[in-house]
Parts: C-alpha cells; structure tokens; sequence
C-alpha cells in the first residue's frame, strides 16, 4: 500500500461516522440514557407532580437487552419473507445504530424493527409493498411502519451503505480457494461454520468496534485458526502478527455476546417500560396533546409574523421590504425551531 | 394534364371543384391541380418522399385579375421569386414576350421563375427555399469542431445570416459573408457531403436488408404453418385408417399416434429455436462496432487493494452457482457479471483489515441527541 494513498473502506460513512471505541460506546450509551431520564422524568413531573419518583427507569444495559431480543427476530422475520441475507444484515445494523441516538424509552423496539427492516429493503434494492409486508405480520398496519420511517432515516444521518462481514467472508472463501492443498469440501464446511459466527456477532457490537473484515477473519479463525493464520502471512507478510492479536478481543466478544438474551430477563425490562414510556411520545397521552398544542402554537405564532411583516411591507410600497427603511428582509428560519 | 373539354362551359357541364368527376369524394381525396397553360411550370413540389402535395384552397384568389375557382375550377396560383402569387393565366399574360417586372412589387422576373406553391402561409415557403439552399453549403457538424462553444458559435453565424435572408436585411453583405464562408471550408464542406451520401446509403442498404429479413421469416413462418397444418391432417387420418384396419385397443392406438406426433413438434420447435438464436446472434455481430475511447482510469487518492488479491476466472461458489448455470439466460439483470460480485467480495475481505480499532475515551464530547427531539414529518 502506498503511503499516501489511503484505504478505500476509509472513504465509506461506516468508517467516518459509525466507528467508536468500546469506551466511547458505553460512554455514548450511559450519557444518552442519563439525558433521556431526565427529559422523561420532566415530562412525568410536568404532567403530574412527583408521579417520577416511582417509576423506576431503565439503565444502558437493560436497553441494550431489550434491543438484543428485538435483533433477534429480524431473522426470524426476514426467512419468513425469504429475504436475501443482506436484508437482515443491513436492518440489524440500522437497528443498532438507530439505538445508538435514541432512547428505547422514547420508540419501543417492536415498531423500530419492522421499519428498520422495511427500510432496509429499500436501500439494499430488495423492496417490497408495505401493503404486503404489513399483512405478513400480525397486528401490524402500514402506518406503523411509516410514521417511523423519517425517523430511522434521520437517526441512522441517511448514511445507508453498510459494509458487511459476511460479504468479507464470502471474498475470504473464495481466495482461500487459491491457497494449495485445500479442497472444495473443507472450504465449504468452513464457509458455513463460519458464516454461522458471523450471525452471532451481528448481535454484538463488533461492526462499531473492528471492520467488517476483520470480523470476518475472526469468524473463520474461530472456525480453523491455522487457515486463518495461512491466509493472514500470505495477504500481508509484515502486518500477519498485528491482525492475528486483534482477532482475539472479536472471537472474546462473539462467543460471550453473540446469543440470545434471557427471555425472562427481557420480560421484566418489558414491563418495567410500559411503566417508563416518555409520555410526550404515546399518541393521545395528555403530555402528547400538550405538545403538539406548544409546536401549532408556535408555527401560528410564526406565521403571524411573517403576515405581519408582510403586510406592513406592502403597505410601505415596497412587497420585498426597502433595506433603507430598516427591515433587513424577514428572518426565514423554515422548521428548525 | 388533360386539356379542358372545349366548350364545357357553354354546356353547362364543367365541374366546379377541380378536375375530377363528382363520383369520387373531393374532401377525403387532395383535388388534382392541373395545369391549364402547357407553358408554365407544371410540376409538383419539391418532394423526395412523394407524399406532400401542392397547396391549394377553395378560396383562392388571383391578386392581380381577381378571378377565383367559380369562373376558373382549374385556377392554380404560382409563387414568384419575389414570394407573390399568380394565377397560371397572368403568369402567361405577362411574361410570355420576355421578363418583366411584377405587378406587385415591380422586381424583374422571368416566366420560368415561378414555382407551385407547398406551404399556407409564403413566409414559411421563403425560409424553407432559404434553409434548403443554406444546408447545402452550411453541413458542418460537431465532430469538426474542438469544442462544444465554437460550435455553437458556428450555429449561431448560420442563423444570423438565415435570419438575414429570410427577413431582407443587409443582402449584399450577408451574400458577402456566405461566399467567404464558402470559400474558407470549401474541402470541408465538400467532406461533409460526401459523408451525408454514404450515410443515406448506409440506411438504406440496411432498411433493405431488414425488410428483406422479415419478409423471409414471414414466409419461414407461413411455411411452417402449412407443414403443421398437413401433419395434423395426416395424424388424423393415419388414425381413423388404424382403428379402420388394426384389432388393438383403440384408446392405446390414439395414444401412441399422439406421442408421436408430440415428439416430432418438440423436435421441430428446438431446430427453429436455434436457427433463430443463431440468425440473432449474426445480426448482433454484424452491427458496426466503433473503437472505443481509450480508457481513463479513475484517478483519486483512495488504495483499493488491488495488490492484495488475484481474482480467477473461476471459483467454487455454491452462492452464484445458479447465475453461472444459466449463462443466457432470464436470470441476469443486463450488465450483471459474476466476476464483478466476486471482486466486490474480495476486496471487502481485505479492505479495512489492517485499521486497528479506535481506543479509548475520544476527545470531543460525543454529542448525544436525548434533547431536541428530530422533527417527523407526519
């Protein structure tokens, strides 16, 4: 590699936006909860006084857990529609991302995932109606997918490119086929075991923390090492020692991480949210009809002005106002409030 | 051209509208012109196609005797050079003994001058005589030019000077200009043309050679048509004669005979079905392949591990054995190549691998979004 030439994955969004150490992970994740609570528990306070005080809210990782459950069953979901793996893979990611910004107390999970989902069929060009998607799902109808939609797309900063580890896999599975003495037969036995570790860590946070290559090598190294380490020397001769040791921290983090949570666990975290819900955010709550009162308030205020000042420029002869008589032209502040 | 009946009219029996008799329709079909002077101009417009025909309306008037179609059906109005109209008869009146100036504008002409007239309105007559005769000089396209901003330069002097002519301004000096331009590119000019006829010719070999193909397979099919038509009407006779003549169970004799007649179908089916990929693959083959621009690789800062892969021609990939079977086929989406997946594969596999991952506390404080909530639009 030439020095001045950098690597291609660098130019993708996944490296420059979505890339964090594992502290900064838990940083990000224990400051956005604390911020969350505390928004949460203005707004209990502000419909009921001292109704916070017992509600006992959520941590990181009890929204973490609750998050998990919900990765795991867009594979169910996606061998229900036949999608290709690359659906799953993609929603998963957008899934994890989305409650990397936000808070599991504000959007529940559930409809979260079906949009997560639905939008990741659209971005990686395998779409389907949400007609037909929505009367595949029980209890589920087209508007809950869609009124979140925007929403994920915001979250996730419409960065929609995802570079998976299972296409690195694939590539490694074919290159090792380079490599002499091997068969067909072993390549595709380890192909598959493989592929099988790189399912478990989509349920962790491996795709923040190492590229999705070296994700994939891990895979394989957990599969058969003395492959890995083979394929390693001969791709890079002089890197071979550095890549092998950061292997070990993603085959740690996949064979603790990378099952199932508790199902009980998760139903207690369950209930205790129905009780911690963000009330500004339940359609019909008191809280939720206070604030769409405060935003209509404030867009009406706001055409007031400009009528206003309208007006009072048509008056003065000139519809676009006269910079010699003061008025510097109407603040145009669109919806960013 | 016939010549009208002598003294038709006294008889009362001349025709009002055009020449032709009133059996057929004169609104469906273009009345016939006819010319009543055997000594001006008499033929049609300027028309390679054969499909425009002479302008004419019923309510034609001659402007310089006034007479129109109620006293004269075969009134034919002819257009000057100077772009005003006459009828036949005035035409004949006044140039016959020499040129003489026009009634209208007193310009010079000659009888030959004129010409029938193939657009309503003049004005469009005039600037379709002017185009015609500047697209004879003017053929230079935008291969003979460096850059698309002369090009349009050039454009725009031609319209200039057609503008000049159509609308008489400055005449002389636009006259001028033409012959300068003129003799400036006259190799060019005379390039340019020679290209436009083996063009013309080109297209024209090759809509024969098409309508020649598709009569050929009109008449493949018809033929097949009648072979089928014969095999069916011998299958069905073959059968009533066996069950005339042979003792067997009559169900099993039907049976046999239709096999056969499946077999011979599919048989003849899958002949023409290749003949028919073959004759397709020819024709791709013999369009006119044009030599490619030579390649300009992309040229940007970014390594894309070229070096630390070989790609093969072949792998053993259960995931893109079905593509790779079914190699014409109704699988691909056009463009689609297995070899570009696989080079996708390979280089994710080794991109990013030797980025050791990030450590620590980061500096910034990672803003966290938990306060103004993202706007939806709902």
């Amino acid at each position: 590699a030439s020095s001045s030439k950098r690597s291609i994955y660098e130019a993708s969004t996944q490296y420059r936006h979505w890339r964090f150490s594992p502290e900064d992970l838990a940083h990000t994740r224990a400051s956005l909860n604390t911020a969350a609570v505390s928004l949460i528990r203005d707004a209990f306070e502000a419909d009921e006084a001292r109704s916070s005080a017992n509600v006992s809210f959520l941590n990181a990782d009890e929204e973490s857990l609750l998050v998990k459950l919900y990765l795991t069953k867009i594979p169910q979901l996606c061998s229900l529609f036949q999608f290709p793996e690359e659906v799953e893979a993609t929603a998963m990611t957008y899934l994890k991302r989305f409650y990397l910004k936000n808070t599991v107390m504000d959007w529940h999970p559930k409809n979260v995932m079906l949009t997560a989902l639905f939008l990741a069929t659209k971005t990686t060009n395998h779409p389907i109606p949400v007609a037909t998607y929505t009367s595949r799902i029980p209890k589920t109808q087209p508007s809950d997918v869609l009124d979140l939609e925007f929403l994920v797309a915001q979250s996730l900063g419409f960065d929609f490119a995802v570079w998976h580890a299972h296409r690195a896999l694939w590539g490694s599975a074919l290159d090792v086929q380079v490599l002499p003495d091997i068969t067909s037969a072993e390549v595709r036995r380890v192909h598959q075991i493989a592929l099988n570790y790189v399912h478990a860590s989509r349920l962790t946070d491996a795709e923040f923390i190492y590229t999705p290559a070296q994700i994939a090598l891990a895979s394989l190294s957990m599969v058969s090492a003395p492959l890995a380490e083979i394929w390693a020397r001969r791709t890079y001769a002089d890197k071979a020692d550095l890549l092998l040791a950061v292997l070990e921290p993603i085959k740690t983090m996949i064979s603790t991480h990378g099952q199932a949570p508790d199902v009980e666990a998760v139903r207690n975290v369950d209930r205790r949210l129905k009780l911690c819900k963000n009330p500004e955010k339940v359609v019909g709550s008191r809280a939720y009809m206070k604030k769409q009162e405060e935003a209509e308030q404030r867009a009406s205020e706001k055409r007031k002005r400009k009528a206003a000042a309208a007006r009072k420029a048509m008056e003065e002869g000139d519809p676009f106002g006269s910079e010699l008589a003061g008025d510097v032209g109407i603040e145009d502040d669109d919806d960013d409030d | 051209m016939s010549r009208p009946v002598p003294g038709s009219w006294l008889r009362g029996t001349v025709i009002r509208k055009g020449g032709i008799s009133t059996g057929s329709s004169t609104r469906t079909s273009t009345p016939q012109i006819q010319s009543t002077s055997n000594t001006v101009f008499g033929g049609g417009v300027k028309d390679a196609s054969g499909r425009v025909s002479e302008y004419s309306s019923m309510d034609d008037t001659c402007p310089v005797c006034k007479s129109d179609r109620y006293l004269n059906p075969k009134l034919r109005l002819l257009v000057s050079a100077c772009y005003h109209k006459m009828c036949e008869s005035c035409i004949d009146r006044l140039f016959t003994l020499g040129p003489a100036p026009c009634p209208i504008c007193a310009k010079i002409l000659r009888k030959l001058a004129f010409t029938p007239q193939t657009f309503e309105d003049l004005g469009v007559e005039k600037e379709v005589a002017v185009r015609r005769r500047m697209a004879k000089e003017f053929n230079k396209r935008r291969e003979d030019f460096p850059d698309l901003h002369s090009y349009n330069d050039y454009l725009e002097e031609v319209e200039d000077i057609a503008f000049n002519l159509i609308n008489d301004i400055d005449i002389p000096e636009t006259e001028a200009r033409i012959t300068a331009y003129r003799q400036e590119n006259a190799a060019l000019t005379e390039l340019n043309v020679q290209r436009e006829e083996q063009y013309q010719k080109y297209l024209k070999e090759k809509e024969d050679a098409e309508r020649q193909e598709r009569e050929q397979r009109a008449l493949d099919l018809r033929q097949i048509e009648e072979e089928e038509r014969e095999e069916r009407e011998k299958e069905r006779r073959e059968i009533i004669d066996k069950l005339e003549t042979s003792d067997k169970d009559a169900a099993k004799l039907i049976a046999r005979s239709r096999a056969e007649a499946l077999r011979r179908t599919n048989a003849r089916h899958s002949s023409s079905a290749v003949a028919h990929a073959r004759l397709q693959r020819s024709r791709t083959a013999q369009t006119i392949v044009f030599a490619d621009v030579p390649h300009v690789p992309l040229q940007d800062d970014w390594y894309a591990y070229e070096d630390k892969f070989v790609i093969r021609d072949d792998y053993d990939d259960p995931a893109s054995e079905a593509v790779r079977r079914d190699r014409d086929g109704i699988m691909r989406a056009g463009g689609y190549r297995v070899e570009e997946a696989w080079e996708r594969a390979l280089r994710s596999a080794v991109a990013g691998l030797e980025i050791m991952p990030l450590q620590g506390l980061s500096s910034q404080d990672t803003t966290v979004s938990g306060g103004q909530d993202v706007l939806m639009t709902s």
